[in-house]
C-alpha cells in the first residue's frame, strides 16, 4: 500500500508544482492546495498504514495506528485553511486592482 | 593595565574633537582653530619629554585590555620608529594647524567639521604609530582612510571632491581589508596580535605555508596608503582637499603610515628575498615614474601630489635595501646596508619638512592669486619675497642641493643606491646596476621640477595682470610656519647631528632590533662634506643635466606632455568602476526577473539537484517494501480516482471545472483518510474542503475565464519536466524513508498515556488539545491573524490610493446570496433552514463536547456551527443575520483566543508548566456523560475563536462591494 | 521547568488579543504594545542571565515530559537572539509611531505586529521541530498580513509572490518533517540528534538533511533569495526594518540549529553544501548591491550578503566560527534595522528611494546623516563597532579551517558593503540639496521622534562594539552549546 500511496503523493506534487508554474494565479492557487494535499497523503503514510484500529481507546483494539501523525495532519489542514483563505483574498483583491490573473504580466518594476 | 600618559597622548586629540564643536559654539569670536592649537603643541612637547628615554632604551609599553578573550588589547608602545613618526605628526600638526587658521576664513567656512575631522585624524594616525596590537593598529587605519576621505570631501557640493573622496577611500580601504587578512594569517601562524611578541618570534614561522600570502597581503596594504605605483591614482585626486589637508595627510602624515608599516614588519619580513625585491623594486619604480609624471604637471598641487609620490617610492625604496642587512646576520657587512634605513629615516624628516612648507607655499600663492596653475603664473618674486625665500629654501632641499636637509639625505641614498651593488646575493652584481642608475636619472626628474615650480612661479615677466586680483605677501600668520620649516630645513641642513642620535638611531635600532648587541649603537653621525665621492659627482651630473632639460621643458613634447592617454591607469579605474555599476545591474536584471515562474522554478531545480546529488552519493539507502500493507481492491479504485481527477486539473479549461476537481481530489483525501483509521482527520478535512471550495467559488467568481495556457511548448516542457523531477523525488525519498526504520515512533506513549493521564479516550484529540495543545494553540493563532488579515485587506483603502471596483462587475453567487436584501423568491430556503439551522447547531454542540474521546472536537463543531450561521445568513440576508445576532465576530474572535490563552495560564497559578490541563467527570442533560476537563475549556475558546474567524471572513467578503 | 520562557511568545499573543479589540483607540493601541514589549525586553535579558548563571532553562509545555510533549529550550543561542529581537522590534514601533500612518493602525498594524513577535521568539525558543514548523506559520501569516497592509498595486502584485513562494516552502517543511519522523519516528530536535547518531546519519537522512535546508535557505535568503529583494521593499519602512531585521534572521536561526544539533555528524555532505552557498550569496548580493540606485534595494542585498556571510561561519564548524557567526547575527539584527530606519527617514524627507533624485540632508539633518554614516561603518564591520568582533572572529575561523576563498570573499564582500552603502551617504547627505524637505520647515516634532530609535540603535551599535569583550562572554556561551550538541541534549532530555 505504502507503495501506491507514495506513488499518489509523486503525482499530487508532479501536478501541482505543474500547476504552480502556470500563468493563470487561479491554477497556481490550486496547485498549492494539491501539494498541501501530497504533503498529508506523506504525513498519513508516515504512519505505518493498516497496523491497528483507529486510535479511539473506546475501540478496545488491541493495537491502534500511530496517532501522531493524524494529529499533525489536523493541525496543518487547519493551518494551510487559514493560509489558503487569505491568499484567495488576496488573489482576489489582487485581481480588482492589477486587472490581470497572468502572474507573468505581474513581474513589477525589477527593472531600473 | 593602566590607562598610562602614553593613552592619554593618543585620546588627546579624540577628546578635544568631542568638545571643540561645543566651545566652538560658546565663544562664537575667536577662531576654533585657535582652540584646537594647544592640542597638538602639547602632544610635541610630551613627545620631545620621551626622546631622553627612548633614547636610554627605556621603552615604554602600556596596555588596557580591550577583548582580551580574542588577544585584542589597546596596547600603546613607544620605541624610536614610534617616536620619529609621532614627532611628526605632532609637530607638523602644530604648524598645519597654525596655518589652517589663516588659510581658512572664519566666516565662510563650515570651521567646526572640519577641525573635528583634522582632530580624529590626528588621534587616528597617533594610534597607528603607537600601537602594538595589529588588530587596534587595523582599526586606527581605517579611520585615517576614513578622515581623509571627509577631509578631500570638505567641499562637498563639488563633484571633483566626491570623486577623490571616493577614489582613496575605495583604494585605501581595499588595502586597509588586505592588511587585515595578512594580521589574522600572522595570527593563525602564531596565535598572537602583538607586533612585539610577532618580532620577538620571527623565525618560527619563517617557512609556514602562510608566512609569504600574509607578507604579501601586508605589503599591499602599505603601498596602497603610500601610493605607491600602480596604487598611486588617489593622491593626485585627493589634492582637492584645503591645503592644510594636503600638506598634513598627504605629504607629511597619512602617506607615510605605509612607510612606517613597512619599516615596522621589515624585522619580521626582513631576509625574505621577495620582500628585498618588492619593497625595493616597487619603491623604485615609484620613484622614477612619478618624478617623470611630476614635470608634466601644470597645477602646483599636481606636481606637489606627484614629487609627494615619487619622494615615497625613494624613502619605501631605502627601506627596501635596508633589509638587505638581514642577509647578514650582524657583522660589518650588513652594517653597511644598514646605512640605507639610516638614510630612509633622515628623508622622512626631511621630506616632511620641505614638503610640508612648499604646500603651504602653494596655498599662500593660491590664496594670492586665486591660481595654481603654473602657466598663469610668474613673476611673483617681487611681489611676495617672504614666500619666494621659502620656496626656494624648499625647493632646493627637495632637489638635493647644499647646504639643505635634503642634500644629505640625498647623498645618503645614493650612497646606498651604490652599495647594493655590492651585495653577493640575488646577482645583484649584474642587475644592481640598475639601482644607482634608475635612482640618478629620478633625481634629475625631481630637480627639473622642483626648478619648474620655483622659476615658473616666482620669476619670468609676471603676466600678473590678468590674475583676477591684485597679489601682495601673505599676512605674517600664514607664513609664520612656513619659514619655521624653512629654518628646521637649514638647520638640519647644517646641524644633521641634531637628529642623528636623538631619534634616527633609535628608530634604525627598532628597524633592525638582531643586528646589534645588547646596548650597542648604530654609527650615524652625519658629516656635511665627505670627500670628492661619487655620490658629488651624481649631483654635479643631476645639476647640469638638470638644468638643461629645465632649458628644454617647454619645447620637448616628452616633458611636457603625456607620453600616451589611451591606456591610463586612471581611465581603468573609472573604467571598472562604471563597469561595476552598469555591469552588476545588466547582471542581477539577468536572473532577477520579477517573474514568479522563474524564481519558483530556482528553487525547485536547486532542490532537485541537491536533493539528487546527495541521492546519488548515499550508498546506505535501503529500498525494503517488506512492511508494507497490502492493497485492497476498492483503495485501489480510489486511488486511481484521485490520480485521474488530479491529472485532469491542468487539462481543465473551465474555472469551475478545475476548483470542482480540485475539490473532489480533496474528498478522495478524506476517503483515504477514513481507510486509514483517522476518522477526525476526515471529519475535518470534509468540512474544510467544503468551506474552501465555497471560499474558491466566493472568490473566483468574477475572475475571467481560464484562458487555455497560450505558451509556448518550450515553456510547457520546463514546467513538466521541473514537475515531474519533484515528484519523483519525493515518491522514491518517501520510499526510501519508510522503509528504513530502525526505531520505534515516540507513538505507543501516547496510545498507552492517553486516557489515565489526559482523560481523553480520542487520542488524536487529546494529542490536540493536551500532549500537544500548545500548537492547536498557535493554530488557532494563525487561524485568527488570518481573518484578521483578510478584514483589514479588503477594509483598508489608503487616501491616496484609487477606489475602482469597475475590474468587479459581477458579485459573486455567495456574495449575491448574502447580500442585504433577501431575494422574494427564498421563502421556501427561509422555511427548510430555521429547522435545518437548530439541528446543524445542536450537532456542533455534540461534536464538540464529544471531541475528548469520539471523533469531534472544538475545531469541528465550531465549523459546523458556523455553517448553520451561514446558512443563516444566506437564508434571511445579511442584515436581518446582523439584526438577529449583533454581534461583532471580531471581537467574537478575539474572546475565544484569548480563553484558550487564560486556560494555558491558569496553569500559572498553580505553578505548573504551561498549559498543564486537569480533568474531571460530570453529567449534562440530554448529552448524557461527559468529562469536563480544563482541555474542555480550552477546546471552548477554540470553538469560539473558530466560528468567529469563519464568519469574519464570510461576512467581510460578503459585504465587499 | 521554568514557565518564563512562554512568555516571549505568550505576552506578545495576550497584547495582540487586547490590542485586537481596540481597534480605533491608536493612542491607547501604541502605548500598549510599546510597554509590552518593554516588558518582554526585561523577561528576556533575565532570561539570558539566567542561562548564563545555570545553564540551558526548558519548559515542559502542559507538563509532557520531551520527546513526547511539546519543550521549549532557552540555550543562550535561542536567549541572545529573543532578547535582540525584543529590542529590534521596540525601536521599530517608535519608528512605526511616526511612519506608518493612521490607517494602517487602524487596520490592526500593531496586533500584527506582536503577532510576529510571537511567531519569531517561539521559532528561537521551540525545541520541536514540527512546533518550528507551526511558529514559522504564525510568523509568516503575520509577515502576509503586514506586507500587504495597504494593499497598494506594488504591495498586492508582491506579496503574492512572497506568499506562493512561502506557501510552497511551508510546504516541503512539512515533507522533510514528515520523512524524518517517517525514518526516525520522533519530533523533538534533542531525541532527534540523538536517533541519528545512533543510526548514524548518511543514507536518506542526508537527503532529509538537504531537504531541510533547503527550506530553511529559502527562508534566510541564503542563495533562494531571489523573492527577498522585491517583496521586501513594498511594504512602509518600519516594516522593511521588522522583516530585513527579523524574518531572514529566522531562517538563519533554523539552519544554525539543524546543522549543528541535528545533521553535524556529516559535514561533507552538508556543510560544503552551506559554504558553497554562502559563497555565491556573497557575491551575487555583492553585485545586487551596486546594481541599483533604490536606497531599498541597496539595503536588501546587503540583508543578502551577511546572510551568505554568517552561513560561511556556520559552514567552517569551528567555535571561533560559530561564535562569530552568533556574534555578527546578532549585530546585525541590530545594525541592518538601524539601516533600514535611516533609510526609511531619507526616503520621508527626500520624498523619493532614488539616490540620484536626493542630496544635501547634511546641512539641515546633521544628525540624521552622521548615524547614518556610523551605520554604514557598523555594518561594513570597522573597529571598534558592532560589525567587527563578528567579522573578525569568522574570518579567523575560516583561515584556520582553510577556507581561504570564502575568507577571501567576505572580506571582498565587505568593501563592496562599504562602498555601495557610503554611496547612499554621498548621494544623500552631500552635495546640492535636492528633495521634498526642502520646503517642508525642519525640527518637527516627527523629525525629532523618528530619529530618536535611530539614536538609540546607533548608540547601542558602539557601545556593542566596544563592549565586545562583555558580549563575546555571552556569546562564547552560546558557541560552547552550538559546537558540543551534547550539552542541548542533556539539557532537553535528563532536564
Amino acid at each position: 500500500m505504502e507503495f501506491y500511496m507514495a506513488l499518489a503523493i509523486g503525482v499530487l506534487f508532479t501536478a501541482g508544482v505543474y500547476l504552480i508554474l502556470s500563468k493563470s494565479l487561479l491554477r497556481i492557487i490550486l496547485g498549492t492546495s494539491l501539494l498541501t494535499h501530497g504533503v498529508h497523503m506523506l504525513l498519513l503514510t508516515m504512519s505505518k498504514l493498516k497496523t491497528g484500529a483507529a486510535p479511539l481507546l473506546g475501540e478496545k483494539a488491541d493495537a491502534y495506528i500511530d496517532p501522531v501523525p493524524q494529529a499533525l495532519i489536523l493541525t496543518s489542514i487547519v493551518i494551510s485553511f487559514g493560509v489558503t483563505s487569505l491568499f484567495l483574498v488576496l488573489a482576489y483583491k489582487a485581481y480588482q486592482k492589477l486587472k490581470t490573473d497572468n502572474m507573468e504580466e505581474l513581474r513589477g518594476e525589477e527593472h531600473e | 593595565m593602566s590607562l598610562s600618559l602614553l593613552h592619554i597622548a593618543v585620546l588627546v586629540p579624540f577628546l578635544f574633537a568631542v568638545i571643540i564643536p561645543v566651545l566652538g559654539r560658546m565663544l562664537r569670536g575667536i577662531h576654533i582653530g585657535w582652540l584646537v592649537l594647544p592640542a597638538p603643541i602639547a602632544l610635541f612637547v610630551y613627545f620631545l619629554t620621551c626622546i631622553g628615554n627612548v633614547q636610554r632604551g627605556e621603552l615604554i609599553q602600556e596596555s588596557i585590555p580591550w577583548i582580551p578573550s580574542l588577544n585584542v588589547d589597546f596596547t600603546v608602545y613607544l620605541d624610536g620608529l614610534s617616536l620619529l613618526f609621532a614627532l611628526l605628526i605632532s609637530g607638523i600638526g602644530s604648524l598645519v594647524v597654525l596655518y589652517s587658521i589663516f588659510y581658512l576664513e572664519k566666516d565662510e567656512e563650515a570651521l567646526g567639521p572640519f577641525y573635528v575631522y583634522l582632530l580624529l585624524f590626528m588621534g587616528a594616525m597617533l594610534g597607528v604609530v603607537l600601537s602594538d596590537n595589529v588588530i587596534v593598529l587595523y582599526g586606527f587605519w581605517e579611520l585615517t582612510s576614513l578622515t581623509s576621505f571627509l577631509l578631500i570631501a570638505f567641499w562637498n557640493k563639488r563633484e571633483r571632491s566626491l570623486y577623490g573622496a571616493l577614489k582613496s577611500m575605495l583604494i585605501t580601504v581595499l588595502g586597509g581589508l588586505a592588511m587585515l587578512a595578512g594580521f589574522v594569517l600572522l595570527y593563525v601562524m602564531t596565535g598572537t596580535f602583538s607586533i612585539r611578541d610577532l618580532i620577538a618570534g620571527a623565525g618560527d614561522i619563517a617557512d609556514h605555508a602562510l608566512f609569504l600570502p600574509s607578507m604579501l597581503l601586508i605589503l599591499l596594504g602599505a603601498f596602497t596608503k603610500s601610493a605607491q605605483f600602480p596604487f598611486h591614482i588617489w593622491l593626485p585626486d585627493a589634492m582637492e582637499a584645503p591645503t592644510p589637508v594636503s600638506a598634513y595627510l598627504h605629504s607629511a602624515t597619512m602617506v607615510k603610515a605605509g612607510i612606517y608599516l613597512v619599516a615596522r614588519f621589515s624585522p619580521l619580513y626582513a631576509g625574505e628575498e621577495l620582500w628585498f625585491w618588492l619593497v625595493a623594486g616597487c619603491g623604485l619604480t615609484t620613484l622614477a615614474y612619478a618624478s617623470y609624471r611630476a614635470i608634466k604637471q601644470t597645477d602646483l598641487k599636481g606636481m606637489l601630489a606627484f614629487s609627494t609620490i615619487s619622494q615615497l617610492g625613494l624613502i619605501m625604496s631605502l627601506l627596501g635595501l635596508g633589509s638587505a642587512a638581514a642577509f647578514y646576520n650582524g657583522g660589518a657587512e650588513s652594517l653597511i646596508y644598514t646605512k640605507a634605513t639610516m638614510a630612509a629615516m633622515l628623508h622622512l624628516v626631511n621630506h616632511a619638512v620641505f614638503k610640508g612648507m612648499l604646500f603651504m607655499m602653494v596655498g599662500i600663492v593660491d590664496h594670492e592669486t586665486g591660481t595654481r596653475d603654473i602657466r598663469k603664473l610668474g613673476g611673483l618674486m617681487r611681489l611676495m619675497p617672504i614666500t619666494f625665500t621659502v620656496a626656494l629654501i624648499g625647493t632646493f632641499s627637495m632637489a638635493g642641493l647644499p647646504p639643505f636637509g635634503g642634500f644629505l639625505s640625498k647623498e645618503m641614498f645614493f650612497t646606498a643606491m651604490l652599495n647594493i651593488t655590492k651585495l653577493e646575493l640575488l646577482n645583484m652584481q649584474t642587475l644592481g646596476v640598475l639601482f644607482p642608475i634608475i635612482a640618478w636619472l629620478a633625481s634629475i626628474c625631481t630637480f627639473v621640477y622642483c626648478m619648474l615650480l620655483l622659476f615658473r612661479t616666482f620669476t619670468g615677466r609676471g603676466n600678473v595682470s590678468n590674475l583676477h586680483r591684485k597679489p601682495h605677501e601673505a599676512p605674517f600668520g600664514m607664513l609664520a610656519s612656513p619659514i619655521m620649516l624653512a629654518a628646521l630645513a637649514v638647520v638640519f641642513g647644517l646641524f644633521p647631528n641634531i637628529l642623528s642620535y636623538t631619534i634616527i638611531e633609535p628608530a634604525m635600532a627598532a628597524i633592525h632590533p638582531s643586528m646589534l648587541a645588547e646596548g650597542a649603537k648604530f654609527r650615524v653621525s652625519i658629516d656635511f662634506w665627505h670627500g670628492w665621492t661619487m655620490e658629488i659627482y651624481m649631483t654635479i651630473g643631476v645639476i647640469a643635466i638638470g638644468a638643461l632639460l629645465y632649458k628644454l621643458q617647454s619645447r620637448t613634447v616628452l616633458l611636457n606632455r603625456p607620453l600616451f592617454t589611451a591606456p591610463s591607469l586612471n581611465g581603468m579605474y573609472n573604467a571598472g568602476l562604471r563597469m561595476m555599476d552598469k555591469g552588476s545591474n545588466r547582471m542581477t536584471r539577468t536572473y532577477m526577473t520579477g517573474s514568479l515562474r522563474h524564481y519558483v522554478i530556482y528553487i525547485f531545480v536547486f532542490l532537485l539537484v541537491a536533493v539528487g546529488m546527495t541521492l546519488s552519493k548515499q550508498s546506505g539507502i535501503i529500498f525494503d517494501f517488506s512492511a508494507f500493507a497490502p492493497m485492497s481492491l476498492y483503495e485501489g479504485i480510489i486511488l486511481a480516482g484521485m490520480i485521474a481527477a488530479v491529472i485532469a486539473i491542468p487539462f481543465s479549461q473551465s474555472r469551475m471545472l478545475s476548483i470542482l476537481l480540485t475539490g473532489t481530489a480533496g474528498y478522495l483525501v478524506t476517503l483515504f483518510f477514513v481507510i486509514f483509521r483517522a476518522p477526525d482527520l476526515a471529519l475535518t478535512q470534509m468540512i474544510v474542503e467544503t468551506v474552501s471550495v465555497a471560499l474558491f467559488l466566493l472568490c473566483f467568481y468574477h475572475l475571467p475565464k481560464l484562458k487555455k495556457e497560450d505558451a509556448k511548448p518550450r515553456f510547457k516542457a520546463v514546467n513538466l519536466l521541473v514537475a515531474l523531477g519533484v515528484g519523483t523525488v519525493m515518491t522514491v525519498v518517501a520510499l526510501a524513508a519508510s522503509s528504513d526504520r530502525p526505531f520505534e515512533p515516540i507513538a505507543n506513549y501516547f496510545i498507552e498515556e492517553s486516557y489515565h493521564l489526559a482523560g481523553g479516550k480520542n487520542i488524536v484529540n487529546v494529542i490536540l488539545v493536551d500532549f500537544r495543545g500548545f500548537d492547536t494553540m498557535l493554530e488557532i493563532v494563525v487561524l485568527c491573524i488570518a481573518s484578521f488579515a483578510i478584514y483589514s485587506l479588503i477594509k483598508l483603502k489608503l487616501p491616496g490610493e484609487e477606489t475602482d471596483s469597475s475590474a468587479l462587475i459581477k458579485r459573486s453567487l455567495l456574495a449575491q446570496g448574502l447580500w442585504s436584501e433577501p431575494r422574494s423568491n427564498d421563502v421556501i430556503l427561509k422555511t427548510v433552514a430555521k429547522p435545518a439551522i437548530f439541528i446543524i447547531l445542536l450537532f456542533s454542540i455534540y461534536l464538540f463536547f464529544a471531541g475528548h474521546n469520539n471523533p469531534g472536537g472544538g475545531f469541528i463543531g465550531g465549523l459546523m456551527t458556523s455553517a448553520a450561521l451561514v446558512l443563516m445568513a444566506m437564508a434571511f440576508g445579511l442584515d436581518t443575520f446582523a439584526r438577529l445576532i449583533p454581534i461583532n465576530f471580531r471581537v467574537f474572535t478575539a474572546i475565544g483566543i484569548s480563553i484558550a490563552f487564560l486556560t494555558g495560564m491558569g496553569s500559572f497559578l498553580f505553578d505548573v508548566p504551561f498549559l498543564t490541563h486537569t480533568f474531571g467527570h460530570f453529567d449534562l442533560p440530554l448529552l448524557g456523560s461527559i468529562e469536563l476537563a480544563t482541555a474542555t475549556l480550552f477546546d471552548l475558546g477554540v470553538y469560539i475563536n473558530v466560528v468567529g474567524i469563519t464568519m469574519t471572513i464570510i461576512t467581510t467578503i460578503g459585504r465587499d462591494r | 521547568m521554568n514557565n518564563m520562557l512562554v512568555l516571549p511568545l505568550l505576552l506578545p499573543l495576550c497584547t495582540a488579543a487586547i490590542l485586537l479589540v481596540l481597534k480605533n483607540q491608536i493612542t491607547l493601541q501604541r502605548w500598549i504594545s510599546a510597554v509590552s514589549v518593554l516588558i518582554n525586553i526585561v523577561i528576556t535579558a533575565m532570561i539570558v542571565l539566567q542561562v548564563k548563571d545555570d545553564g540551558i532553562q526548558t519548559l515542559h509545555m502542559g507538563g509532557w515530559l520531551p520527546p513526547y510533549g511539546i519543550v521549549f529550550v532557552a540555550d543562550m543561542l535561542a536567549a541572545l537572539l529573543v532578547l535582540v529581537t525584543m529590542l529590534v522590534t521596540f525601536f521599530c514601533l517608535l519608528y512605526a509611531f511616526t511612519s506608518i500612518g493612521e490607517e494602517r493602525e487602524r487596520h490592526y498594524f500593531y496586533p500584527f505586529v506582536q503577532f510576529l513577535l510571537a511567531g519569531v521568539s517561539g521559532s528561537f525558543l521551540t525545541g520541536d521541530l514540527f512546533n518550528l514548523f507551526v511558529c514559522f506559520e504564525v510568523m509568516l501569516i503575520s509577515s502576509y498580513a503586514l506586507i500587504v497592509l495597504g494593499g497598494t498595486k506594488d504591495q498586492l502584485q508582491e506579496s503574492i509572490k512572497y506568499m506562493l513562494i512561502n506557501i510552497l516552502s511551508s510546504a516541503l517543511f512539512v515533507a522533510s518533517v514528515a520523512y524524518l519522523y517517517g525514518a526516525v519516528g520522533t519530533l523533538n530536535m534533542a531525541h532527534l540528534s540523538v536517533r541519528i547518531a545512533e543510526a548514524g546519519q548518511g543514507g536518506i537522512l542526508n537527503v532529509i538533511a538537504m531537504l531541510f535546508m533547503v527550506v530553511f535557505s529559502l527562508k534566510a535568503g541564503l542563495f533562494l533569495f531571489f523573492w527577498l529583494p522585491g517583496s521586501y521593499r513594498v511594504p512602509p519602512p518600519a516594516v522593511m526594518a521588522l522583516f530585513g531585521a527579523l524574518l531572514s534572521k529566522v531562517g538563519l536561526y533554523a539552519l544554525i540549529r539543524t546543522f549543528t544539533l541535528i545533521f553535524y555528524s556529516d559535514t561533507a555532505a552538508t556543510h560544503t553544501w552551506l559554504a558553497a552557498m554562502g559563497g555565491i550569496t556573497m557575491v551575487l548580493g555583492a553585485i545586487g548591491a551596486l546594481a541599483y540606485q533604490d536606497i531599498r534595494k541597496i539595503i536588501n542585498y546587503n540583508v543578502i550578503i551577511s546572510v551568505g556571510f554568517i552561513a560561511f561561519g556556520l559552514a567552517v564548524m569551528s567555535k571561533e566560527s560559530l561564535d562569530g557567526a552568533v556574534f555578527y547575527l546578532l549585530h546585525d539584527m541590530l545594525a541592518k534595522s538601524l539601516l533600514f530606519i535611516l533609510g526609511g527617514i531619507i526616503i520621508g524627507l527626500t520624498g523619493t528611494h532614488r539616490l540620484d533624485e536626493m542630496g544635501g540632508l547634511i546641512k539641515r539633518y546633521p544628525a540624521v546623516s552622521w548615524m547614518l554614516f556610523i551605520a554604514v561603518l557598523a555594518v561594513a564591520g570597522i573597529p571598534p563597532l558592532s560589525g567587527f568582533t563578528g567579522k573578525l572572529l569568522i574570518i579567523e575561523g575560516g583561515f584556520t579551517e582553510q577556507r581561504y576563498w570564502l575568507a577571501a570573499i567576505s572580506l571582498a564582500s565587505s568593501l563592496i558593503v562599504m562602498y555601495s552603502l557610503i554611496r547612499i551617504f554621498m548621494k544623500a547627505c552631500w552635495g546640492e540639496e535636492k528633495g521634498t524637505y526642502i520646503e517642508s520647515p525642519t525640527g518637527r516634532r516627527s523629525d525629532w521622534l523618528a530619529a530618536l530609535p535611530a539614536a538609540c540603535l546607533t548608540i547601542i551599535v558602539i557601545v556593542m562594539g566596544l563592549g565586545s569583550e562583555w558580549v563575546y562572554s555571552f556569546v562564547s556561551v552560546a558557541g560552547e552549546t552550538l559546537i558540543d550538541p551534547s550539552i542541548y541534549i542533556e539539557a532537553v532530555l535528563k532536564g
